[in-house]
Parts: C-alpha cells; structure tokens; sequence
C-alpha cells in the first residue's frame, strides 16, 4: 500500500496525466487512478475535489458542465496549455527523485566504511 | 426499508455546513456518489450497502472542507482572478449593459473617448516640442557662446559675440574640439532665370561636424571650398527640381557690384519639423572678405551673429566659463561704456530651444510659447478628462437605481462586496477601453490634423513611439479608476434586503451627483468665456488701430540711394502716388537701436532713420511740435520722439529737451503718436526717429490715391523688373506687413472655440444623461400630475426646478473664477488686448443658459406629449 502523504504528493502529476490523455470527469478521474495503481493508492474518494479545484482555480485545468438526455449532467475537466507544461515540469521532477533513488538502490556498499 | 434520497440529502447537507463548497461542488459530488452506487449496485450490492459502501469510500468531509476552504483563501490573488473566466464573464455582461442603455453608453464612451482624444492630441503637442533640436548628436557638447549686459537697469542676455572671439578661445582652451561662427547675409541668388532674394548663411566648415544635418547628396567636407556652396533640401529643390544639383553653378550676388559664382557641393537631407537652427544656403566663412571687404574679422567693437563651440565633454564649460574673464576685459576696453558687457556666458543647444526666447539677437527659433502653451493644454485636457468621468460617475450612479435587483439578486447567491465592486470595475474597464480606441481615432483623425492645418506643420506623431503607449494605458488606468471607482464602492454598498423590499432609493437625489453636475457647470462656464473672450479679443485686435495708417501705404527695398533715385525718377510722375519717401530703416521691417544719455542716466531706444516725408507718407500723426525738414543739414541733430518716449521719460515739456546719443546731442523737435511697429505682442517701446542721411536709404515708401493700391503696386513691380531685371523685387502693402500675426491670433481664437464647445459638449451630455433618467424614474409622478390637470408650466418646473437652482450657483460661483482667469490669461499671452469685463461673462453665460434650456427642454417636450395611461401602466 503507497503511503497517504506519498499519494497526495503525486496526485498533481497523476491529475494532469490522465487529463492530457482526454477529457474527463471526477468519478472517472478516480476510477482510472485505482485502476491503474492496481488498488495500491489509498484515496477517500471526496479528496479528489479540492485537489482538481485547486488545479482549476491555476488554471491548470478548465472545466466544463456537459448536459445530456440519457446520463447525468457531468463536469468534465480538460487540460490547458499552462497544464500541459506543468506536466512536463511535474514529470521531470519525479523522473529526479527516481533517478536519485535508483543510483541509491544500485550503489555496492562502501569497502572503505 | 432503506430510503436513498433521504440519505442522499442528509449527507449533502453536512456539506451545506461548510462554507467552502458553493452549489456546483456539492451537485459534483453528488454525481460522484451516485456514478459510483450506480457501480456498486451493478456488481449485485444492495442499495443501502452501495450508499454505504460509496460514503465510506467518498471519505471525511471536514478534511475536505479544509482544503477547499484553503483553495478559497487564495482566490483573492490578482493572478488566480485573471485565470478564471470571471473577467470574461464580466466583459460579455458589460457589453450587453452597454447594448441595453445606448444613450448612457453613448454619452460615456462617447464623452470619454473626445476627452482622450484631445489628450493624444496633447500628447502629440508635447511630444513635438520636447523632441525640438534633440536629433543633434552633439546637442549637450555644442554651446552657443552668449553675453550678458545691463540694458535698461536690468541684465540680458545677448546671443551675439565679438568677430574675434571665436578664434581665440579655439586657440586658448584645449577642451573646446570645434568652433563655428555663422553671419548671416541676405543676397540675390540666381541660377538661369530663377532669380531671388534669398538669406545666405556664412560660416566655417565646422558646422556641418557640429550640427547633425546629414547630407542627402554631396560631401560636408566640401564646405572647407571657397567656391561650394551647400544647399536645403528646399532650395535644391526650388533652384533645380528633383535632379541632383551637385556641379552645377549657382551666382551669389552680395550687392550691386559684388557677386561670385558657386559650385554646388551638397544638399542637406530634409531638416527634422522640430529644429531652430537651419540654413537655406551655407558658404564658407572667409566669402566675407569678397562679400564684404569692409568686414574686419578683429574688431572687437563688431559683432558676428552667432559662434557656438563643441566640448570634449560637456563638463568642461565649468571651467571654460571661469576662463571667460579676460574675454570681458578685452571686450570692454574696446567698447564703448555703454555697451560694456558683465560676463560671457553659454547655452547647450539641447535646451536652446526652451531659452531662446529670453535671448535677445538670437539666431535660433525658441519653443517658450510652446512651452507655455504645453501648461495650458495640459489643464485643458486634464479637465476635460474630468468632466468626461464625471459623466460617468453621474450616470453609473444615477442608471444603478435600475440595476438596483441585479445587484440584490446578486448579493443574495452569495456575491461579496468584493466581487461587486470587481464587477463594476471591469465594467468600466470594457467602456473605458472602447473609449480610448474611439479617442485614438478621434485624436489621430480629427484633433492633430486640425491643429496641424491650422499652423501648416506636421508634428511627427507616430504610434511607433514607445512612450506613447505608456501614456495610453496610463490615461486607460486613471480614467477607469477615477471614474469608476466611486460608483463600484458606492452601488455595491446597497444593502440587500433594502433593495428588495424596494425601500431604496438611491442615485436619484444623490448630493454627490449634484456637486459633480455643478461642478461641471462650473467648468463649461470657464470654457466658454475662453472661448468668447478669445473670438472677441481677436475681433477686437483685428481692428486696433496700429498707430498710423498703414493702409494705402506700400514699399520696397532699393540697392542704395542710387537706385532709390532711380526708382523715385520714374514714380513721381505717376499721379495716383501722393508722396514718397526713403529711409534707412521701416515700420515693421528694421530699426535700430540707441542709447540716449542725460548726464545722470540713459535710455535704450528705437531708432527709425528717415527722411522729411516720412511721416506724411506713412500716416504717422504728429502731436506736438513739428517733423524734419528736407534740408538734412539744418536738422541732422533733431529728433522725433513717440509718446511713450514722452510718458515713460516723464517729460513735462519735451520740446527743446536735449539728449546725446555716442557724442553728438540731439534735440526734441516734435512728438508723435504712438504706433505699433511690430505685433500687437509686443510691447511699444519708447521711439526716435532721426533724419537719415541719403547715402543710407535702403527702403522707398509711398502712399498713393485710395482705391489704387493694386495697379500702384503692379506698376512698381513693372518699373523695378525694367530698372532691374537681375534683382528681384522685394516689397509689398504695408498692410500685409503683419498680416500673418491675424492669421495667428485667430488660431488662438478658434483652438478657444473648439475647446469650448467640447466642454459644453460634455456638460451636455452629462445633464442630458441626468434629466433623462431623472425623467425616466418618475413617469408615474408625471403622469399623475398630468392626469390632475398640470399644465406645461408646472411640468416644465417640475422637471427643471433641482437644476435651475444648481445652475445659478454653478454661474455665481463659475463666472468671477472665469473673469479672473482670463485676466491672467490674457495678461500673460497678450500686450494688448480686448477689456476683460463682466459683459463678457453676460455673453457666455447666456450661451450656457441657452445651451442648458436646450438641453433641458427636450426632456420637458418628453413628458409632455407622453400618454399618462402609459405612464401609469409602468410596472
């Protein structure tokens, strides 16, 4: 199970993620997450909202009421420029720390210690 | 049995607990809850156990609550409001206003955008003025080496230097790099059969290295030649056309004797419109000795137009100017006493400009007028702008009352103050931005190329010019803020329940509305007495007297008294010529000046050499005494004096006074009356007038029959071109003399009228604006009166009444402020002009007053042909 705290940190990259893929909205959004992490990331699901305002009110994300006969009125998120561009800044951040941890993983313990 | 929707709605109202979520998060989550029951429900779960399963899963809403509370928190930043499309929203909604209210719409961006406009037309004024001389690569290096004597009892600066100056500070001083003078002569210049009089200026080559003046074609260098010449644009074109005249001959002649021919060496490119200094044609300095044998370059005592000199650094004049004190020596032991000088001094040609004016004998145009006229302009402009928001201040605040449920249904869904006074600013943001781009147009399309047909000059304005978009969007900020500032602080204080009780009623009898409407009137007042005061004063001076009779009265130049023999030979047999006269010096064209001594003081004075006939010739009227008598002898050591002379000597009994002028002692002959020698701008100063002796006449006047001025003077123009045929005439009506100055002083005049009829313009508009919705919020008071049988008396009282009251007091209190600035208007700008005098507040005022009735009366006509059945029926 991935920790709480690690789970909130990485839900800005995860967000985005999946809204650069496609539109979507917040049921959907937390669907694919579970699905994706396999059930190992923990989330109460109402947690999702502030975070996705949150992202809205950067300007990170825009969203969109979508009316229609057969389902029910759904608020789509869509990804915007500055998003797209947080994104890339999120994804090279991570790709850092992993970076860092795989060297830290793979180094042979110190023969002089 | 389980109840879903009751559930559902007890736990989404734990949610209506926290302020944090507005309506559309709780409607999200709800979705959620349900997408996901939907879900659970598929997989074979009960209803109760997916609504369970589903909350358990949704979470603890108090840590949720925190976190939208903290996105909440942040939604005051100027970024995070920029992001959301609340400013799009804004926009599209004030558009829409705009659309339903034309008249206010119009009245505001329309009142706005002419004030704006005539700020860009400022703008483009300041700009022109600030840019004069400023293209000169050297401008802070090049000084013009001036000196600064006591005249009259006070010390002024001359622009003049002594012939031998130039040359010895080249010489003495390490730190000056470059030293010019210029002398300027005026000759006849002749190329095939373009023959003219022309200003032509010697000078040393360094000119062309001092001032930046790039050459369109030919070398600079060139004018180190004795032979080149260097040409204008103007003139290349004026002698040769659009060919290049490099090579070509062109014939100076100095004076009847004297001319040399010239090679064409360069042609300026066209100067820059804002500049002093300039040249039609430029020769090298030494020509003088050829032009002017006389001419000593050493004399102290004799004075070259102008010598500027280049520094190193600009620094260096600190101690260039300590250095000067032996120049004052050398200079003052040459002179005479009364032309001793107290020190030399410099002025940068960067700012010459600015200076020139206060420098007597310069060389340079001077910008002080233009100066004076960027302050009035400025506070022009800035009230117009005022006036222009305080439209909009009074409409916003008066329309609000029919905004008043828009503004309490907003409040009620949970607007802030906040968020209200946002809405109101962008509001003004949209109208104030549509303002300025009709401003733009107005200023580029209508006020800059009105102003530059009147005076026939381009001031260069571009919007390429970076500054110029500072000061847009300054103009847009201060516009926006101060016109709609106080109605966002103001509308979006309403109390809700008040507005939807319908217990409010503001704008209607807002007193700051009053104030602002009055001040207004106070300024159209001020604006129209301008503008009256100016037509009147330009009135008023066109039939000014000038002092003698200039009409029937012509002239011209001869070569010398030869030539005025000559020409004197052939006219006096023309019987439509009454009488003739030569002189050294002319009304409106030339004097001198003098020093006249008593033992105990001495007085600078205008010299006017002429003969016995002058003053029968030029109407001049005598008042006392007698005028000179052919005999030049007898009389040589009389003079003629003006009353000023008279007045400002405070002589008792002038005749017989004696004074000396150098060493010789003349005596008071005769007095005549005072008259203008040039505009009426300037000041008339004590005058004399001396017997010239014969040798000197340059100028031939005449009077001839009335009604025969113009064969007159095409029969002179015919003997001149027989006499002459190489020299080209030079003379014309003496009435023509000034006749430009007219031209000016109606400029003024009709500048004036314009800004005057903006102001009342916008003064219009702003009541117009006011008495409508004044109107428009009382139709059922109206119709009720008229039902009872009011009368087109009482209704035009009724509707009138508040207005009349604020409109006398605007005129009590507008019409002693408008005397008042215009006697300090007017004695700043005029010598003399039209008596300032309440009849002139009489006349603007009854133009306000007629405007306003105007105004008023369509509101009035308005009521009156309405049905009150209609009226009554309103809501």
């Amino acid at each position: 199970m991935i920790s709480k705290n690690l789970t909130a940190a990485s839900t800005k990259a995860i967000i985005l993620g999946i809204l650069k893929q496609g539109n979507s909205y917040g049921y959907l959004i937390i669907k694919k997450i579970k699905k994706m992490s396999g059930g190992k990331m923990e989330y109460s699901d109402g947690m999702l909202y502030p975070v996705l305002h949150r992202l809205e009110k950067d300007g990170l994300i825009q969203s969109n009421w979508t009316m229609s006969e057969d389902t029910r009125p759904r608020k789509y998120y869509e990804i915007t420029e500055a998003g797209k561009q947080a994104l890339l800044e999120e994804k090279e951040q991570w790709l850092q720390v992993n970076t860092v941890l795989e060297k830290l993983w793979n180094l042979k313990p110190d023969t002089n210690y | 049995m389980f109840d879903l929707e009751k559930a559902l709605t007890l736990w989404l109202r734990s949610f209506r607990k926290y302020r944090a979520f507005d309506h559309g998060a709780i409607r999200e989550m709800e979705l959620h809850l349900r997408d996901h029951m939907d879900d659970l429900l598929a997989e074979g779960h009960s209803e109760q156990q997916a609504f369970e399963m589903a909350v358990a899963e949704f979470g603890e809403i108090s840590p949720m609550a925190d976190e939208e509370f903290s996105n909440i928190k942040s939604k005051t930043t100027i970024s995070s409001l920029i992001h959301t499309a609340m400013f799009k929203n804004y926009s599209k909604v004030s558009i829409r206003s705009l659309m339903r209210n034309p008249l206010n719409s119009f009245i505001n961006i329309f009142g706005l955008s002419v004030a704006i406009g005539l700020a860009i037309f400022v703008y483009a004024y300041i700009q022109w003025v600030h840019k004069t001389d400023q293209f000169h690569e050297n401008k802070e290096k090049v000084q013009l080496v001036t000196f600064f004597a006591d005249r009259d009892g006070s010390s002024q600066q001359f622009a003049k230097t002594p012939r031998p100056l130039a040359e010895m500070l080249k010489n003495d001083f390490s730190n000056i790099e470059k030293v010019c003078r210029i002398e300027d002569r005026n000759v006849v210049v002749k190329h095939e059969d373009n023959v003219f009089h022309e200003g032509v200026r010697f000078t040393d080559p360094e000119f062309l290295e001092m001032f930046t003046f790039p050459l369109k074609w030919g070398t600079a260098a060139s004018l180190k030649d004795m032979n080149s010449i260097i040409l204008s644009e103007k003139m290349s074109v004026k002698y040769f056309g659009e060919e290049n005249p490099v090579g070509r001959d062109i014939l100076l002649k100095f004076d009847e004797t004297r001319s040399k021919a010239f090679k064409v060496a360069g042609v300026a490119q066209k100067f820059p419109v804002a500049h002093t200094i300039d040249f039609n044609f430029l020769i090298n300095f030494e020509n003088l000795r050829i032009s002017a044998p006389e001419y000593d370059f050493h004399d102290w005592n004799q004075f070259v137009n102008a010598t500027f000199i280049q520094l190193a650094e600009p620094a260096d004049i600190t101690s260039l100017e300590q250095g000067m004190e032996k120049y004052k020596l050398i200079q003052n032991k040459a002179v005479d006493k009364d032309w001793a000088i107290s020190s030399f001094g410099f002025e940068p040609l960067a700012t010459l400009h600015k200076r020139s004016g206060d420098i007597r004998d310069g060389i340079a145009r001077n910008s002080a007028d233009n100066l004076k006229s960027i302050y009035f302009l400025s506070f022009v402009v800035a009230f117009m702008l005022i006036l222009a928001c305080m439209n909009y201040i009074n409409i916003a605040i008066v329309s609000s009352t029919k905004r008043l449920k828009e503004i309490g249904v907003r409040k009620t869904i949970g607007a802030s103050r906040k968020v209200i006074i946002i809405q109101f600013l962008t509001e003004n943001i949209v109208v104030t931005s549509f303002a300025l781009l009709l401003g733009v147009l107005i200023g580029f399309f209508l006020f800059i190329p009105w102003f530059e047909g009147l005076w026939g000059f381009s001031m260069g304005f571009s919007f390429t010019d970076p500054t110029l978009w500072i000061y847009l969007s300054a103009i847009l900020l201060f516009t926006a803020l101060i016109s709609g500032s106080y109605p966002a602080f103001y509308i979006s204080s309403f109390k809700v329940t008040g507005i939807l009780k319908g217990s409010l009623r503001f704008g209607q009898k807002n007193p700051l509305t009053k104030l602002l409407l009055g001040f207004q009137l106070v300024l159209a007042c001020i604006f129209i007495t301008a503008a009256v005061t100016f037509s009147l004063n330009t009135n008023y001076l066109s039939k000014r007297s000038w002092g003698y009779d200039n009409r029937q009265a012509l002239f011209l130049t001869v070569p010398d008294y030869a030539g005025f023999e000559k020409m004197k030979a052939v006219l006096g047999q023309d019987p439509s010529i009454l009488s003739i006269s030569g002189s050294e010096h002319h009304i409106g064209k030339s004097h001198a000046t003098s020093i006249l001594k008593k033992p105990d003081r001495q007085f600078e004075v205008d010299q006017l050499s002429v003969d016995a006939n002058y003053f029968q010739t030029m109407g001049i009227d005598l008042s006392e005494g007698r005028v000179f008598k052919e005999d030049y002898e007898s009389d040589k050591n009389k003079i003629v004096v003006n009353e000023t002379f008279v007045s400002s000597l405070g002589l008792k009994d002038p005749l017989g006074e004696l004074y000396k002028i150098d060493t010789l002692e003349y005596e008071i002959i005769g007095v005549v009356n005072d008259f203008h020698s040039y505009s009426f701008s300037e000041i008339i100063k004590p005058g004399i007038f001396k017997l010239a002796d014969k040798k000197d006449y340059i100028y031939l006047s005449l009077r001839v029959v009335p009604g025969s001025e113009r064969e007159t003077y095409k029969a002179i123009q015919a003997t001149w071109i027989q006499l002459y045929p190489e020299i080209p005439f030079d003379g014309g009506y003496q009435e023509a003399v000034w006749g430009n100055y007219y031209e000016q002083i109606a400029i003024h005049a009709e500048v004036w009228q314009v800004f005057a009829a903006i102001a009342i313009l916008l003064a219009c508009l702003g009541l117009y604006g006011l008495v409508t919705l004044n109107v428009a919020g009382r139709v059922k008071e109206f119709s009720i009166r008229k039902t009872l049988g009011a009368g087109v008396k009482n209704i035009a009282i009724n509707v009138s009444r508040q207005y009349i009251i604020l409109f006398s007091l605007a005129i009590v209190i507008g019409a002693p402020i408008s005397l008042y600035l215009m006697k300090l208007i007017f004695s700043l700008s005029y010598r003399y002009h039209v008596p300032i005098t309440y009849e002139i507040i009489v006349i603007s005022v009854a133009i306000l007053v007629l405007v306003f009735l105007l105004t008023i009366s369509t509101q009035i006509r308005k009521v009156l042909v309405s049905n009150p059945v209609e009226g009554l029926k309103v809501e």
